[in-house]
């Protein structure tokens, strides 16, 4: 178990906590023909999330250090994929749905392995546009299709 | 009408032809989400809602509830079936709750006993699906009809007690649990208060008013969080994949697991039942009961088909026996029951005692599937338990970046806003950063789920007391409830004190 971690994960959370009871604190507290307004429920699990926080923290200080395994994480890797899928998301709407995912299919794909670009172009092609095919045209649902200034659709 | 007429209804809904397909469809899907390392039934299950939700566009809203659920249903156990595979075949379990199994069921495969070993799982998972079924049928009804006396302070109790329940047996450490459940209910305060109308926590953007939806932290917190922890931790297992040459099991070894199977499955229904145990302490418990009851115990670990086939009944039937709270009271009793009572929210069906009375055709009718589905997937699994095992060879490779497109692709489909993918890919981040520190998701979206209902339940309550708190000791239910939810948590923590070691169940 990681102590360090425990100790930070601990004063975030208790800084929501008490976030959400001065939160709370600025909304309406009755609502007509009842006492009990939108207020109470939230400050009440704030002050238990912040209380709960704080015994989290008072343990990583009680408990003696145990040694830390280290695990090789691949930062790289991770790097590349997590900002491809957040541009994928961000790109989705405006560039729309078969270019977006072919794009992230085959930077997701060679990310986890080099090399052959053919079979996973053909892959990340089948899917990209099956998925949109069979959800607009067959289920009828609605995608982003392709971008205006293609001139496709 | 008796429960047997409604029974017949209900399968007559489950045998029309399009809840056929979903049911196949379901079990086929299950079973591949367990066999696949990576996605288990909760992030399968919470992936499938969006797709599932635009198979069934064209039904009406009742039919489409009901078919959407029997595929969810479906999928549910057979991942828990699907999750075994793994386990005798490759030593690693598809999913938590097939982690006994390893024991004795890749033993098996190592002597060339793979075939018996796949085989008795499914029967095992077959006959534990009836008995759950059956305990379904009897106490689904009665227990509604307890439930629905209930007023809004017992119902508020009840609620703690689960959530109670399931923060005690969740993870490592007990005060992380509670700090996600609270979390989690807090999460589910943000946007538009459904009782006053006053918007709570919304920072003044739209996005926000209509509150963090369920799905799209399910997904963010399961199938994108598992793909990170993938992508990090360079998980391949490259082990050997045990050959499977006969896939009948012998006369002796049918003789040798019948006990084993019916003992298992009453056990794991039993244990189903309640709140925050589940498939994975089932399993373990069917184990550990076979070991000590067999005249050799000895055996165990070395490849005895008693060993594979008591907890695969097992799990099976907890996973069948979690419906009964689920459907009659409202409250899930596991992470993945409560991804499935999401989906029921978001069709605009409240689970609860009510449920047998307004929707009988949902609610018969997804337990009727769930005897079809399992059928299914007997029939299913003893002739192509060879093609599910190539299955496992799908490389991560092409995995990984497909469930990142799925999950994508189910949200925005569903809540068409990229403010909801972004909060998928921050959810995928947080989700393994907590899972990595032995922070517990599975109390997270159970809050999230129940937060609204509890807080209705606690406000209508106090409005009934003029806002005296002691209405939820005053009510001899309630209080009962706030008891044994305190005892819950209370008595593991006593047990440790004392030096005990207690048993966690670990989901997701």
């Amino acid at each position: 178990m990681n102590h360090s971690f425990d100790r930070y994960a601990g004063i975030v959370f208790c800084a929501i906590g008490i976030a959400f009871i001065i939160g709370s604190r600025g909304i309406t507290a009755s609502s007509y023909g009842s006492n009990v307004g939108a207020n109470v429920f939230p400050m009440f699990l704030g002050g238990f999330l912040s209380l709960m926080s704080a015994r989290l923290i008072y343990e990583t200080f009680r408990r003696q250090k145990q040694e830390r395994r280290k695990t090789n994480l691949d930062y790289k890797r991770f790097g590349i994929i997590f900002v491809s899928a957040v541009l994928y998301a961000l790109l989705l709407e405006p560039v729309g749905f078969v270019i977006t995912t072919f794009a992230f299919l085959m930077i997701g794909f060679q990310t986890m392995e080099r090399g052959k670009l053919w079979k996973s172009a053909v892959i990340a092609g089948l899917f990209s546009y099956g998925v949109y095919y069979l959800y607009v045209n067959v289920l009828e649902g609605s995608l982003p299709g392709f971008p205006a200034w293609l001139g496709l659709s | 009408m008796s429960t047997i007429d409604y029974l017949l209804n209900g399968l007559s809904t489950a045998m029309q032809w399009q809840n056929l397909v979903f049911v196949f469809l379901g079990v086929l899907i299950g079973t591949v989400v367990g066999v696949l390392p990576g996605i288990g039934p909760m992030s399968g299950v919470a992936l499938l809602i969006p797709i599932t939700a635009s198979l069934t566009s064209g039904l009406s809203a009742e039919e489409a509830a009901t078919s959407s659920i029997i595929l969810l249903a479906g999928v549910y156990y057979g991942a828990m079936y699907g999750g075994s595979t793994t386990s005798i075949l490759l030593n690693t379990p598809g999913e938590s709750s097939s982690v006994v199994t390893t024991l004795d069921g890749y033993q098996m495969a190592k002597q060339g006993r793979a075939g018996a070993a796949l085989a008795i799982a499914a029967i095992g998972s077959f006959s534990a699906g009836l008995i759950s079924l059956i305990g379904l049928i009897f106490l689904a009804r009665p227990l509604s009809a307890v439930a629905i006396k209930f007023g809004p302070a017992e119902y508020f109790s009840l609620m703690v007690l689960g959530l109670l329940a399931i923060s005690g047996l969740a993870g490592k450490s007990m005060v992380k649990s509670l700090m996600m459940t609270a979390f989690g209910l807090l999460l589910a305060t943000i946007g538009i208060d459904s009782v006053s109308g006053v918007e709570r926590f919304t920072f003044g953007l739209p996005e926000l008013y209509q509150g963090l939806e369920f799905l799209t932290i399910a997904v963010g917190l399961f199938a994108v969080g598992e793909v990170f922890k993938t992508i990090l931790e360079r998980d391949n297992n490259d082990g050997e994949i045990a050959k499977i040459n006969r896939i009948l099991p012998t006369k002796q070894d049918l003789k040798d697991s019948a006990a084993p199977i019916a003992r298992g499955s009453v056990l794991g229904f039993f244990i189903g039942l309640l709140p925050g145990a589940g498939a994975i302490l089932a399993s373990f418990f069917a184990y550990v009961m076979e070991k000590k009851l067999s005249r050799d115990p000895s055996k165990f670990g070395k490849g005895a088909i008693e060993g594979v086939a008591a907890p695969e009944s097992a799990n099976n039937a907890a996973s069948g026996g979690a419906m009964i709270p689920l459907l009659s009271l409202g409250i899930p009793s596991s992470g993945t029951t409560a991804i499935l009572m999401g989906a029921f929210i978001m069709y605009n069906v409240q689970p609860g005692p009510l449920l047998f009375q307004d929707h009988p055709q949902i609610a018969w009718g997804v337990i009727a599937s769930m005897f079809v589905g399992n059928l299914m997937l007997l029939l299913l699994n003893m002739p192509l338990v060879k093609i599910f095992a190539k299955v496992i060879e799908t490389p991560a490779k092409y995995l990984i970046p497909l469930i990142v497109v799925f999950s994508v692709f189910g949200v925005y489909a569903v809540q068409y806003s990229v403010f909801d993918l972004m909060l998928i890919m921050a959810c995928g981040v947080i989700g393994y950063v907590l899972q990595k520190n032995d922070f517990p998701l599975a109390p997270l979206v159970l809050g999230l789920i129940l937060g609204p209902m509890m807080e209705n339940n606690m406000r209508r309550a106090l409005t009934i007391s003029n806002g005296d708190f002691m209405i939820f000791l005053q009510k001899p239910v309630s209080l009962a409830f706030l008891i044994i939810g305190l005892l819950w948590v209370t008595i593991p923590l006593v047990l440790k004190l004392r030096g005990k070691k207690v048993l966690v169940n670990e989901e997701g």
